[in-house]
């Protein structure tokens, strides 16, 4: 089942764009990443989703609700936290959730306390008194203390430090694993992958890319280095299944499109002092789609 | 009505209740005892200086050149630059918070997130909004009654005629509110609404300045709130200013519907 399904969602300011008829589909219990560069409107997506901003075009549904006209429906059982968060500075973390608490009408503060511990952060403290990794674990903590079915993290982990991210990608690992979604943007590639098991590329407003890990990895080939022996095998023209980055000296590197097997049928009987084959990361998957999608444009 | 948002704007406005309606309590206090009490040296003042009869005339929202008795000097508390200037701080101070102030403070991400309708987020903040204004009233009444209580003077303002002044200046006083609640609401910058709201009650002030010598101020005062709100005439006449009082409520219902409407079908963008 689709908790979060957009349809041609297209949202623009004035004559700058936004997004562009982005089209998703987020099933429950998923660890969904959104990828994109800076300005590239994963924020303007997010935004339509908690209704923030009425789509220009298009639709955005949460649990089978739009998001505009059922906002507050669809927010009851939404997490979600904001890229650059502000929290308003007079308040302490008990204050924050006593406040959510009557708002939400539940009982957020046990689960709120147990996660303020796990992220080792005082409640007593003002957000004014708050460095920006304490607003942002409070931020957090808002956001997951009434166990949401969907969480929306804009960003969640950059001003975290590394023990602390990894703290909130333990958290979010487990919420999955209960069956929460979990839907979150990052920049931060290294993070996409070591949490998500899908994601989705948006560039210049446009989704790119919306497939499994697995799938983007399958489709991008493997990432191969070679270093020959000799100058007359390094110099030789390479085969078409190789793409190969300009030589360097004995060394060659590029990517592998084809079977893995006739790579190694054609490499077998060539003067190799050593090789490595391996699977893309997402840095290079990302840098890859977006040279190609560059160069098409 | 959401008491977490309630919880909310009481802790983000009783500061600002608080000191205004301390500071109106202490200057209605001076004022109700000192102009009394002073009047015969403030009479002799106003009949030299023609100047003074017009401002004090558009203060009063009546031409009160002919008059300067007892009544004018119970008023003049009522409607002194002070006094209005701290009435109509409150009301902007406190109801430009929402939408401008949250977005421009950057918590509207956080705040218009929460599981909650615009219009309920709205009703709530207005509901702490009327509970405190009546706190300011209250103040002032207080400042006012003990002011006036020990003030020399040959006669004192009614109890209920004072009451029925306090409740026009309340109609203003939420007239002010919704206008504040508007311009909010339209706005995405505090300080942008609060300069609109303030110009537009300074343009009112103006027109019930000039209303006293310009016939084409005279004919357009209506449009101005400070137009329905003359206490002079309450303290003077005690006939109750039901029409006044019921054309600022009504401004104020229009101009709060309006903003709520505004409200629920905007865009908010933090960035």
């Amino acid at each position: 089942m689709s908790i979060i399904v957009t349809e041609s969602l297209t949202r623009t300011y004035g004559r700058r764009r936004g997004i562009d008829s982005v089209s998703l589909r987020v099933s429950e219990g998923a660890l969904f990443g959104f990828l994109g560069p800076n300005g590239a409107g994963k924020t303007t997506a997010i935004r339509v989703m908690v209704g923030l901003l009425r789509p220009s075009a298009g639709t955005a549904r949460i649990f089978g609700l739009d998001c505009w006209r059922y906002s507050d429906s669809v927010k009851a059982e939404v997490g979600y936290m904001p890229g650059d968060l502000r929290l308003h500075a007079w308040m302490d973390g008990n204050q924050a959730l006593r406040i959510w608490e009557k708002v939400r009408r539940r009982d957020l503060l046990p689960y709120g306390r147990d996660l303020a511990q796990r992220f080792d952060l005082d409640l007593t403290v003002k957000v004014r008194r708050m460095s920006r990794g304490m607003r942002q674990k409070l931020g957090l903590i808002l956001a997951l203390a009434h166990k949401p079915r969907l969480l929306i993290l804009d960003e969640p982990t950059v001003t975290l430090d590394p023990l602390m991210q990894a703290a909130v990608h333990r958290l979010l690992r487990e919420m999955a694993a209960a069956g929460h979604t979990v839907f979150f943007s990052s920049h931060t590639l290294g993070e996409v992958e070591q949490l998500c098991d899908r994601v989705a590329v948006i560039r210049e407003g446009r989704l790119v890319a919306d497939e499994s890990l697995d799938a983007l990895r399958q489709r991008a080939g493997h990432q191969v280095t070679i270093r020959w022996r000799d100058n007359a095998a390094a110099s030789a023209e390479p085969p078409p299944f190789l793409k190969i980055e300009p030589p360097n000296g004995l060394v060659w590197s590029g990517m592998l499109n084809g079977p893995v097997d006739q790579f190694i049928a054609w490499l077998a009987h060539r003067p190799v002092d050593d090789m490595s084959i391996s699977r893309p990361d997402l840095e290079t998957l990302f840098r890859s789609y977006y040279a190609s999608q560059g160069s098409g444009s | 009505m959401n008491r977490g948002l309630m919880l909310k704007a009481v802790v983000e406005i009783r500061t600002s209740t608080l000191l205004c309606g301390g500071l109106l309590c202490g200057v209605e206090a001076i004022l109700a005892y000192v102009l009394p009490t002073f009047q015969a040296q403030f009479s002799e003042n106003l009949r030299q200086i023609r100047f003074l009869q017009t401002f004090f005339s558009a203060m009063l929202g009546v031409d009160a050149s002919e008059q300067f008795g007892p009544e004018a000097f119970m008023a003049f508390p009522w409607v002194h630059p002070v006094v209005l200037a701290l009435v109509w701080a409150h009301a902007l101070v406190c109801c430009t918070r929402l939408p401008a102030g949250e977005i421009e403070q950057g918590t509207a991400d956080v705040t218009f997130t929460l599981p909650v309708t615009r219009w309920e987020i709205l009703r709530s903040e207005t509901a702490v909004w009327l509970a405190a204004s009546l706190t300011v009233m209250a103040m002032i009444l207080l400042g006012n009654t003990v002011g006036g209580s020990y003030a020399v003077a040959a006669e004192h303002a009614e109890g209920a005629r004072t009451l029925i002044v306090l409740a026009n200046l309340w109609c203003l006083h939420l007239a002010v509110g919704g206008l504040s609640w508007l311009v909010s609401a339209l706005s995405n910058r505090r300080g942008v609404a609060i300069t609109v709201a303030f110009v537009l009650l300074l343009a009112s002030f103006l027109l019930n300045y000039l209303a006293q010598f310009w016939e084409f101020a005279k004919r357009i005062a209506f449009l101005g709130l400070l137009d329905y709100y003359r206490p002079l005439v309450i303290l003077r006449d005690g006939i109750m200013p039901w029409r006044d009082m019921a054309i600022l409520l009504m401004a104020a219902i229009l101009l709060w519907t309006a903003a709520g409407v505004v409200f629920t079908r905007r865009d908010v963008c933090t960035t």
